[in-house]
């Protein structure tokens, strides 16, 4: 693969890097002319998309994407440099087409621009600010811009009527607002708004040191906080070169399992209770109070934990989660029939959900998707198989994956994820070591040494990744989250043309999309 | 007028379903504080402002389920005092010919069937 | 943002006497509707308070509402963003009087966990927007303590608590 790149882009100055040290296989330089060069290269060889934001050294701006393959893992991050001061850029959104909205955020936190861009409109902010929030000094939004970023006009017709999927609904996703132009029953256009619920986490890492910084990813992704706590502080360790006892990866493993347990029985009842089951939502919440219980009785909350530190855990586990979780999980291998009962053999939740929103492979990959929508499309891309991280390398397990890629196999993916999980926690609490839970010697205050490092991790959604950034002083510099929300949303616009409204709230569920982790 | 005075069932059963319905709302008129804003008589649309009209064409496949909808109530409508009239006993000229004016009625709505109008595409675009 | 203070004027109703005014707070406390308004990671917690194991329902609370024009007590939990202020103050005005806001969670009474120098897209508490009646303390506040603030709330219409106040014992 180095030499393909290498034979086919000359011109440009790529270096290998170290892989378990930093993350990503290349870095690659490319000047704005040569962009689209590159973008079109690693398209036609089945790269996806994975990341594309921005760095802001005060001197100049650096335009970063992050390329990935789903058959095997080589992830190239490509650099463009751009001067500060009106950096324009071209928009790489008609060959990936998930860049559409990665550029809109681009564009309202730092004021970059992008030439043929078909909508530069807000995306995460309301349109009251003055300043360009993610750059590290002031920089003023000048005012041909306020003008055109508006909330965006619609062309009313005589035929369509716009409706709002507004951000206060019943279903539980989060306050996701998705603006419809239907025709009677069948939905024309479905455009999602965000930011709704944008709480400036980028912004407070940059103003946090890493320790200060813990609570947050609890609350980005509340229903999986151990694993969003799991990928910052793996970045942290990756940074810095702290070395995590054994004890402490198979404690971790187990516990992001349990949470991935009980995000999906969540996912479980809301899902089923969009579609109008109203029964299978109390029977998830019982089984997750279990969960909860455990899991309060080591870290102390139930819903946003901040459980593990720097070099292993906040304290150690005791008998008392041992047992609790090995009565847990006698008890749910039973439960799960009860599920299959009521759930999986019901005729009415089959015909509505066989051969409703079918996506195709190629689409997963100009969208970069993850988890169970693109285990639910026939590829196997899981980044506890793929990239292992904490205990998963010594634990046995079997990635699910279907063909068909309509809302059932979606389903039937997250509960067999749930007994993938569960033979996890059995296998690993078997195996769990005695030793220390946490490593010596780590620094109060850390300063992790200058440089950047790319580590992902598979969230209940998908995969998620943190980029961190580091200028050797005790905050951030720039900590970006690749959330897997935000690339599963935006095939929604595409899968709801021309379905019935009905079909298109199931398949807004089967997505599994958790706002907050979206809107930051 | 005497045949009138028979109705009286009828006159009370109306009196006591209009003040039925009426009653809850005068209460309400009269106990329950009032509250207004500047966007309490708006349309509710989740919080947000609903734009663009809401008096446009209709597909007429809706106009069509109402026509069926209209057969199925003179049905009833006529099926009410065959049902009261029923129990005083019949013969089996009676149960044909009311089995014919079902199947008359009936078959609208298996026209309709067959015309396509109760099956909606999943998918249009 | 826009306005600090919002347009709304209550008027009072035109038969009102005290014996029926008792009568009628006590089947409003004990029926209170609440708007399905889950915001953030509280309305996670708010939902686990309308299951099965701290069931809600018991108290007359358990039937959420997806419209306003049905409810008459918003559960505020969850941060408040500048983005979806506007809309909150909508949702709070098309709800009917007599009615009740609860403020869940530390996002809603104060910003939360989201405040620090220089930030630009929090309202810090809901009480900046709408009238508060109830204050629910926690990020996010156990289920018992959200029960313990409709307990509160009942006491605030009724005067008088269903339950007594469990005594301090430390």
């Amino acid at each position: 693969m180095l030499e393909k790149i290498r034979a086919e882009l000359p011109e440009l100055s790529i270096s290998e890097v170290s892989y378990p040290e930093r993350g990503y296989h290349l870095a690659m330089d490319a000047g704005r002319e040569q962009i689209l060069k590159v973008v079109g290269f690693f398209d036609k060889n089945g790269f996806y998309l994975e990341d594309l934001f921005c760095v802001d050294y005060v001197e100049y701006l650096e335009l970063v994407y992050f390329f990935n393959n789903h058959c095997g893992l080589f992830r190239v991050k490509t650099v463009v440099r751009l001067e500060p001061d009106k950096p324009t850029a071209p928009t790489i959104s008609d060959i990936y087409a998930i860049a559409h909205w990665y550029e809109r955020e681009i564009h309202e936190f730092f004021g970059v621009y992008f030439e043929n861009h078909p909508n530069l409109a807000y995306l995460f902010l309301h349109d009251g600010l003055d300043s360009y929030p993610l750059r590290k000094g002031t920089v003023k939004v000048p005012e041909e811009d306020r003008k055109l970023l508006g909330s965006g006009a619609y062309k009313e017709s005589e035929d369509t009527f716009f409706v709002n999927l507004g951000p206060q609904h019943p279903s539980t996703h989060g306050v996701l607002r998705v603006v419809i132009k239907m025709d009677g029953e069948y939905i024309l256009s479905a455009e999602p708004m965000l930011g709704y619920l944008h709480r400036m986490h980028e912004k407070m890492a940059e103003n946090r040191n890493y320790a200060q910084f813990l609570p947050n990813p609890g609350r980005m992704d509340y229903l999986s906080a151990l694993n969003f706590n799991l990928a910052y502080v793996e970045t942290v360790e990756k940074i810095s070169g702290i070395i995590v006892p054994e004890r402490a990866q198979y404690i971790r493993t187990i516990t992001c399992e349990l949470n991935r347990i009980s995000s999906h029985l969540l996912w479980l009842g809301a899902f089923l209770a969009d579609l109008g089951g109203l029964t299978p939502f109390l029977y998830a919440f019982d089984d997750r109070e279990n969960i909860l219980d455990i899991l309060e009785g080591v870290t102390g909350s139930r819903l946003t934990y901040s459980y593990f530190r720097f070099g292993g855990l906040f304290n150690d586990v005791d008998e008392k989660f041992a047992d609790g979780t090995r009565a847990f999980l006698e008890r749910m291998w039973k439960r799960l029939d009860i599920y299959d009962q009521l759930i999986t053999k019901n005729v009415i939740f089959i015909n509505r959900t066989k051969g409703v929103g079918i996506l195709e492979r190629d689409m997963v990959r100009k969208f970069g998707c993850s988890g169970p929508v693109i285990r639910g499309s026939g590829v196997p891309f899981d980044m506890r198989k793929l990239e292992p991280y904490a205990a998963y390398q010594h634990t046995d397990f079997e990635i699910p994956v279907a063909q068909n890629g309509d809302i059932l196999d979606r389903y039937m993916i997250r509960v067999k994820e749930i007994e993938t999980s569960l033979r996890i926690i059995g296998s690993a609490l078997e195996k769990l070591p005695a030793g220390p839970f946490n490593a010596e010697k780590v620094p109060k205050k850390l300063k992790p040494p200058k440089g950047d490092v790319y580590h992902t991790v598979e969230s209940p959604r998908g995969q998620l990744g943190v980029y961190l950034v580091s200028d050797g002083s005790e905050t951030p510099h720039r900590m970006r989250w690749r959330v897997p929300s935000y690339s599963n949303l935006m095939t929604f616009p595409f899968l709801a043309q021309g379905v019935l409204i009905a079909d298109a709230v199931a398949i807004l569920g089967s997505l599994d999309l958790v706002i907050p982790e979206i809107d930051r | 007028m005497k045949t009138l005075i028979e109705f009286y069932p009828v006159f009370i059963f109306l009196l006591v379903s209009f003040g039925f319905t009426v009653a809850p709302m005068v209460i309400a008129f009269l106990i329950a504080p009032r509250t207004s804003g500047a966007k309490t008589l708006n349309t509710y649309e989740c919080g947000a402002d609903p734009f663009g009209g809401a008096w446009i064409r209709y597909a007429s496949v809706y106009y069509i389920y109402a026509l069926i909808f209209i057969a199925f109530d003179v049905d009833v409508l006529y099926l009410f005092p065959l049902a009261v009239s029923y129990t005083r006993g019949g013969n089996a000229y009676e149960f044909y010919s009311l089995l014919v004016f079902i199947a008359l009625l009936a078959l609208a709505v298996i026209y309709a069937w067959g015309k396509g109008v109760f099956t909606w595409k999943r998918k249009i675009l | 943002m826009g306005k600090r203070s919002f347009y709304l004027e209550t008027k009072d109703p035109i038969i009102k006497f005290a014996m029926l005014e008792k009568v009628l707070d006590l089947a409003r406390a004990n029926s209170l509707w609440p708007l399905q308004f889950g915001l953030a990671c509280c309305a996670i917690e708010m939902m686990s308070t309308a299951m099965a194991r701290f069931d809600m329902d018991r108290f007359g609370a358990g039937i959420f509402r997806s419209t306003p024009r049905q409810a008459d007590l918003m559960i505020v939990s969850g941060t408040v963003t500048k983005k979806m202020a506007p809309l909150l103050v909508t949702l709070y005005e098309q709800m009917p009087s007599p009615k009740w806001v609860l403020a869940m969670g530390n996002c809603a009474i104060s910003g939360g966990p989201f405040v620090y120098e220089g930030q630009y897209n929090v309202v810090e508490g809901v009480d900046l927007l709408v009238p508060v009646d109830v204050y629910v303390p926690g990020c996010p506040p156990r289920p018992e303590g959200l029960l313990e603030g409709l307990m509160k709330l009942e006491e605030k219409i009724t005067g008088t608590r269903r339950f007594p106040t469990p005594e301090k014992r430390w």
